[in-house]
């Protein structure tokens, strides 16, 4: 059970089932991007980092992203959880405790850990934290699972029955705290902030104008075609639409609103496409991007247009809200 | 190269047109059209850019395609109205970029050996049709004509090769593909491509290679750089 104790890691947790999609992630690879590597990383960071301070870690290490089905795992040894994101009903399986995110729990040995909700109230992903992080190698700079290029993570893999977890629990805080600020989990409605995209108004494109006025005009539902690659959105049509598939592509980033030749918007997720040839529209505010990491299929959608200004102050106040969560957490632990 | 009363455009090393891509980066658009000329000036621009801009806190390494350069930016510091003040005192400041004497020269082409059509190119007849050719000319015409790696995106490795003659120009399948295995040997437009991993794909598959062209584990991971010159080589089946 127990690996070597040269690097200090201990296997924590078995998976029993891997759930819908469960992977691990941290904040991804940034900067690689010329190369094709899609940044990646934790769909909801904010939710990443809930999980992480609850327990003391830092708030970017790797941690188990889960996808509406949640895995079930099997505890090895005594160890201390944080769970941020979405509740998808976390709870100690027979006991029948309840481990709801924004807080840190202790688990024992041989207790089995579950997420049962069949379908969540309030968003899509969990994240389930352990002390120092999960460890799994770093592949160029990150932890966070690429399942576009198959590295990194587990094997370059989802969650599968049998796979071991590992982590170096030694140093962690066992005490169990609650995150100290509000979570603000999306309900049904969710608002999501835009800034008008780089051919929002490009005279050459044909009927671009109108449609980010359509974009912005209408309410959208989030398609069961979405991953982490992109949210497919479903709403009104629109049959004037007249665009080029072949359009130069150019480089995009994840919240990046592409225009399909359809008609169909994308909102590009973490593992998206590096360059693009659809016109992109709009691109959600960097405040917001937690935000469509918890946007669940079936979910409507609508968007707010803002300016450059208000969307710095937006991800001004988004960090500082982290920020002061983690020093009362950090208060608290020590 | 900088001499007054020019264009900013042409100042400033071929832009011409800077934008904010959302609160997240600065868009440089080089050309509507893609061509080796416009990727080696992306290229160009994209390096001297990151020499002002490396080292600098929030700014990344910049994304070049074959007709734009995309900076992106930390939207707090910098944030995106002071990357694009930035942005716009270097192109008005900065020299024409040098192009990088790899667009120009003619080194040997990377061979990439190919098994065309059958299981491995399950579109070769389609392109046949789509372009009034047979599959024996398909095939030679492909392989021989001289590519250039334009620039990587969509997929970790993905190089875009081109441009292809006009005679195989085929738009992209109406209905991607949910699995193109990797190794496969694509063209979609004036480009054409391998998959380096297994991923969804909408281009037209006319064979596939058994040559690694993405391994994260080696330096650098990637086999192909923009501006490196590429040939597809034809293999018999054995």
């Amino acid at each position: 059970m127990s690996r070597p104790v040269d690097d200090g890691a201990t296997a924590v947790l078995e998976v029993i089932s891997p759930g819908l999609l469960s992977t691990i992630q941290d904040l991804g690879r940034p900067g690689l991007e010329n190369v094709g590597v899609p940044i990646g990383g934790a769909a909801d960071p904010v939710g990443l980092a809930v999980a992480n301070l609850v327990l003391g870690n830092a708030p970017d290490m790797a941690a188990i992203e889960c996808t509406l089905l949640g895995p079930e795992l099997r505890v090895l040894r005594d160890v201390t959880v944080g769970i941020g994101g979405a509740d998808l009903g976390g709870q100690v399986l027979r006991g029948g405790r309840r481990l709801p995110p924004g807080a840190s729990h202790r688990l024992r040995a041989g207790e089995v850990l579950a997420f049962a909700a069949v379908e969540p109230d309030l968003g899509c992903r969990a994240y389930l934290a352990v002390p120092g992080g999960i460890d799994v190698p770093e592949v160029l700079g990150s932890k966070s699972t690429s399942l576009v290029g198959a590295f990194g993570g587990l094997q370059g893999r989802a969650l599968r029955a049998g796979d071991r977890l590992q982590a170096h629990i030694g140093n962690a805080a066992s005490a169990e705290v609650p995150w100290p600020a509000d979570l603000g989990l999306p309900a049904q409605d969710a608002v999501v902030r835009v800034l008008s995209g780089p051919q929002a108004t490009d005279a050459d494109t044909a009927g671009i104008p109108e449609t980010l006025a359509h974009l912005l005009g209408a309410t959208w539902e989030v398609s069961h075609d979405s991953d982490r690659r992109g949210l497919r959105l479903d709403g009104p049509s629109l049959a004037s639409l007249t665009l080029l598939a072949d359009d130069p592509s150019q480089g995009v980033l994840p919240g990046a609103i592409q225009l399909t030749p359809s008609g169909q918007p994308i909102v590009l997720m973490p593992d998206g496409g590096t360059t693009g040839g659809y016109p992109v529209i709009a691109v959600v505010c960097a405040a917001d991007l937690w935000l469509l990491g918890q946007l669940r299929p079936g979910s409507t959608v609508a968007f707010e247009r803002i300016d450059a200004a208000t969307a710095r102050r937006a991800a001004e106040d988004l960090r500082q809200l982290v920020a002061t969560a983690a020093e009362r957490l950090s208060a608290r632990l020590s | 190269m900088a001499s007054g009363g020019a264009e900013p455009a042409a100042r400033a090393g071929f832009a011409f047109r800077v934008e904010a891509f959302g609160d997240r980066g600065v868009l440089i658009s080089i050309s509507d059209h893609a061509d080796v000329r416009s990727a080696a000036r992306a290229h160009a621009l994209a390096a001297a850019i990151e020499r002002e801009s490396g080292g600098r806190p929030g700014w990344r390494t910049p994304v070049s395609t074959a007709t734009s350069v995309l900076l992106p930016v930390d939207p707090v510091e910098p944030g995106v109205d002071v990357a694009l003040e930035d942005v716009q005192g270097w192109l008005a400041r900065l020299p024409t970029p040098e192009i990088d004497e790899r667009w120009s020269t003619e080194p040997a082409p990377l061979e990439i050996p190919v098994r065309y059509g059958g299981s491995d190119g399950p579109d070769l007849a389609t392109v046949a049709e789509l372009t009034g050719l047979t599959a024996a000319q398909v095939i030679e015409l492909h392989a021989a004509t001289p590519l250039r790696v334009l620039f990587l995106g969509f997929a970790p490795g993905f190089g875009y090769l081109g441009p292809l003659p006009p005679a195989l120009l085929v738009p992209r399948r109406a209905a991607p593909r949910t699995r193109v295995p990797a190794g496969s040997v694509a063209i979609a437009g004036p480009h054409t491509a391998v998959y380096p991993v297994d991923s969804p794909g909408g281009w037209h598959l006319l064979g596939r290679t058994s040559m690694t062209l993405w391994d994260p584990l080696r330096t650098p991971p990637a086999t192909l750089r923009p501006g490196d010159r590429v040939r597809f080589i034809p293999e018999r089946p054995a």
